[in-house]
């Protein structure tokens, strides 16, 4: 695909200002299972947008077959678009910005296939010996993968980066009579030669074991914390809160909460896509935005909305530089990016002294069926521990938690210190609340 | 699409290695969705897909490499990679292709592609009025007309070639209703392996009055209570619950690897003998229905549960090796960026004796769960999940309130055992369902059903 001169040729044909977007992402995965390799997938796939404005509209198409000659027939089926599009709000092609770039400091070291199935080999051997209990190791992988963006615009932006991510995955299956259980753990690779399998297998098989045995609680209302896996899924689902895309239309709640306290004092939430913390980072959005940290909530206060071009055109603002898609087929939206609460002093451990008697809650399931975003309730699968005398007591299964989002970060009693960078772009550490609803025998 | 010679050449490249099956699967794709907010168009977005995926067994491994660069030096390089993977020989069997020809079950009458782009806005413009003329506390309304226009061409060693176009249209509709401080939301989703007739009979009307309905209902409803309790729950997207309860966990993907609660339980009882449940990729124009699966097969019409009785699971072609068994032609995946695995198509419980009103006979408390939203199992402890979207809560055999922010929880050995009364009402819904070979669609269905006791979960101190 010649760049420019599609760009070009969009410009002869009326649109005031165009940008190619181009992703190339490849992939390696390996998994294993009982004894020898299960599957190999390798894989390089070339993604391009296009995005223009024609008539005062934006316009987007993504496509997989960007020979030169579909140029002609694909800009005049944008032009069409264009002619569809009643909304007043559009997006913006963005000028070239000079700043300065953060680098990444991971140094990726690729291991080769052989160094691959070693190490799958001995995390399945040292999974299954961690714990007589442990029937099954399942979804052992390693994957690799590689993505690379390019934006190329009318206005003479040209900027490029790249991301890349290794990490060993499992899960494991514990059983007891006929009760089964199941973990999975995901640990990010910088260096393979480095990777503590001993370790990795040890926490996956006791996540597996120590839900054996589990009991259901009696419904009613408990004090509750959320460890950091499970508040990160909470939390994770309910970021749109922050979005200018749902704001500005008025579905999300905080509509017209800005600059009020929505969340308990003990709540500070961050946003940092140059964070060198996290596994990847972004110096800028898929608008070619430079990307900036930014409070979103300042203990209990909402202080930022996020915006990418159009939101923050829609509500009179400036973009955050939260303008990211979700896959190159799909138009620029609002999301954050390496989004953070801030932690505590406490640990889990304290956390749960000072609880006394309470639900740790570690797993969380239906995620995307059991959230009423437009409400904030939530009523969603469960399972943890329950604590008594400040101290883990027998396993929880098979209930259900629920409460309203926004009430809930209201009425936190503490944060723990135990926030942890995996390969998630939001993350929380360990949370307490004062009490929710929980259903079960 | 690759020519047949073209075909010939990777598959006898593929063929020389150590693989003893190898398969290429092409796709070309055109996705079209136009949103409407308020009445207005929002966005109309276009996409392309195109993408080959090549797949080789030694026994029970596979090796798989997808590219979307289709040149020949591109796909070489693939196949080099996976010989490569799976160890290389000099020599291999020359492969010959022979097409398939079919007739095709799923016609189409009129093709997306050439309708107007206004033409197919004012489809969700007249559910967007009807919704807003529904009451006036509507306040907002969100939809979105989805059109999918899928080519796919399969060819394997064995001197298979097939192809298949799938198109599928979805109109989606989101209605918020507001009264004071209240905001509330409700949808409909309706969806066929259809061209733009299927709005001839689906009138984009319903689907707005339907989502304010829904959206209306939810504004005058109290939290729901927590607990065990009898559920009735209501046909068409009801069938959620055998879809997650029972149907994830009968996929080969989890039974062959003795990852499902359901492993080696053929032939005996599974659920109360009132259970007959059927998983049928071939229903003329169904939102789950192809006329072949990804792995080129032709779909089939599976039992998988009749009177209670376990007999059938659903497996493709590399879990068949694996089981020792025959596959049922259930291989599907997104697209070519995903290996295919043995998934559901359109899967539902068949008709029971009961009336509706005999349902509710003797339920002293327990909830109607009228409209289900999605849910998520484990298959391999039988845990699910799912949402209730509408539902109402049932005192003395009587409706008596809405209530909102319910979800139900259960395991899948037991809730299809506690299955004690199912209605003649069977319809289905349409939805998306996420698995290791992507989001797929899906008709779920049932009747509506009881089940004496499953878990309740809502925010309702009582």
């Amino acid at each position: 695909m010649n760049k420019q001169k599609w760009i070009d040729y969009a410009l002869q044909q009326g649109f005031a200002d165009f940008e190619v977007y181009q992703s190339l992402s490849s992939e390696k995965k390996v998994t294993w299972f009982e004894g020898q390799m299960d599957t190999f997938v390798t894989s390089r796939v070339l993604g391009t947008a296009l995005r223009g404005t024609y008539a005062g509209k934006m316009v987007n198409l993504a496509t997989e077959d960007t020979s030169d000659d579909q140029m002609e027939d694909l800009i005049a089926r944008m032009k069409e678009q264009a002619g569809a599009i009643q909304t007043s709000e559009t997006a913006v092609i963005a000028e070239p910005v000079q700043c300065e770039e953060v680098k990444s400091t991971k140094n990726w070291i690729r291991p080769d296939n052989e160094q691959i199935l070693r190490i799958l080999k001995e995390a399945e051997e040292k999974i299954r010996k961690a714990d007589e209990r442990i029937i099954q190791v399942s979804r052992l992988q390693w994957i690799e993968s590689k993505e690379t963006r390019e934006i190329i615009n009318s206005k003479g932006m040209h900027i490029y980066d790249e991301s890349r991510l290794q990490a060993l995955a499992a899960g494991a299956a514990a059983s007891a009579g006929n009760e089964v259980k199941d973990s999975f753990r995901v640990e990010v690779a910088e260096d393979p030669a480095k990777l503590d399998i001993g370790e990795f297998a040890a926490k996956l098989a006791e996540d597996a074991v120590n839900k054996l045995d589990a009991e259901q609680l009696e419904s009613g209302t408990y004090p509750v914390i959320f460890e950091k896996g499970a508040m990160t899924s909470l939390f994770s689902a309910f970021t749109g809160l922050f979005s200018g895309d749902l704001i500005g239309k008025g579905i999300s709640p905080l509509h017209d909460r800005l600059n009020t306290q929505i969340f308990s004092d003990l709540i500070t939430v961050v946003d940092d896509p140059r964070n060198t913390d996290a596994v990847s980072l972004a110096n800028f959005d898929d608008e070619g935005t430079p990307t900036c940290r930014k409070v979103l909530v300042d203990r209990g206060v909402f202080r930022t909305i996020l915006h990418n071009t159009r939101s923050a055109a829609r509500m009179n603002a400036e973009t955050s530089g939260n303008g990211f898609k979700s896959s190159y087929t799909s138009p620029v939206g609002v999301s954050p990016y390496n989004c953070y609460i801030e932690p505590g002093e406490k640990t889990l451990d304290e956390l749960c002294e000072d609880m006394k008697d309470g639900y740790v809650i570690t797993d969380l399931a239906g995620l995307h069926a059991g959230i009423d975003f437009v409400t904030t309730n939530f009523s969603l699968q469960c399972s943890g521990y329950w604590v008594k005398d400040g101290k883990r007591d027998h396993s929880v299964t098979l209930v259900t938690v629920a409460a309203n989002f926004l009430e809930m970060m209201s009425s936190v009693t503490a944060v723990g210190s135990d926030l942890e960078w995996k390969h998630h772009t939001v993350v929380t550490p360990s949370i307490a609340f004062k009490g929710c609803a929980v259903a079960g025998k | 699409m690759l020519e047949k010679k073209q075909l010939e050449k990777y598959l006898s490249a593929c063929m020389r290695s150590e693989a003893d099956f190898a398969e290429i699967y092409e796709q070309f794709e055109k996705d079209e969705t136009i949103s409407m907010l308020n009445g207005e168009v929002e966005d109309v977005n276009r996409i392309t897909v195109s993408g080959i995926g090549i797949r080789l067994y030694k026994g029970v491994q596979s090796v798989y490499a997808f590219a979307n660069e289709t040149d020949e030096e591109s796909v070489m390089s693939l196949i080099r990679d996976l010989r490569t993977a799976l160890g290389v020989r000099d020599d291999g069997p020359e492969v010959t292709l022979q097409r398939v020809e079919y007739e095709n079950r799923h016609p189409v009458k009129i093709d997306f592609e050439t309708v107007s782009l206004e033409d197919k806005a004012d489809l969700l413009k007249r559910a967007n009025d009807a919704a807003f003329a529904a009451d006036r506390r509507i306040a907002k309304v969100s939809g979105s007309l989805l059109n999918v226009k899928q080519l796919v061409q399969i060819s394997n060693s064995d001197g298979r070639l097939i192809s298949d176009t799938r198109v599928r249209t979805r109109l989606m509709v989101e209605a918020f209703a507001r009264e004071g401080d209240n905001f509330q939301s409700g949808s409909d989703r309706p969806g066929a392996g259809m061209g733009l007739e299927f709005y001839e009979q689906r009138k984009p009307e319903d689907s707005g009055r339907e989502a304010a309905r829904e959206a209306l209902v939810n504004l005058s409803a109290r939290d729901c209570p927590s607990g065990q309790m009898p559920v009735i729950i209501d046909n068409a997207f009801g069938g959620v619950i055998f879809h997650e309860a029972c149907g994830h966990s009968l996929e080969a993907t989890s039974v062959a690897r003795n990852m499902s609660v359901f492993s080696g339980k053929l032939g005996q009882q599974i659920a109360n003998p009132c259970v007959t449940a059927v998983d049928d990729g071939t229903i003329p124009n169904a939102w789950g229905s192809e006329n072949i699966d990804d792995e080129g097969n032709f779909q089939q019409r599976r039992v998988l549960i009749k009177d209670g009785i376990l007999t059938s699971y659903m497996i493709d072609q590399l879990n068949a090796r694996r089981m020792h068994t025959e596959g049922t032609h259930s291989a599907r995946r997104q697209s070519y960026q995903y290996e295919p695995t043995s998934r559901m198509t359109n899967t539902f419980i068949l008709e029971g004796n009961s009336t509706f009103e005999e349902l509710f006979e003797g339920v002293e408390k327990g909830l109607y769960a009228k409209k289900m939203g999605g849910g998520s199992v484990n298959p391999q402890t039988g845990e699910f999940n799912f949402a209730v979207n509408e539902g109402y809560m049932i005192e003395n055999g009587k409706i008596t309130y809405p209530v909102r922010g319910a979800s139900l929880i259960g395991n899948g050995r037991d809730i299809l055992m506690n299955i004690d009364r199912i209605c003649d009402n069977l319809t289905t819904g349409q939805g998306n369902c996420g698995s290791l070979s992507g989001s797929i669609p899906t008709d779920v269905g049932q009747p509506s059903l009881r089940v004496t006791s499953i878990t309740v979960g809502g925010t309702a101190n009582e």
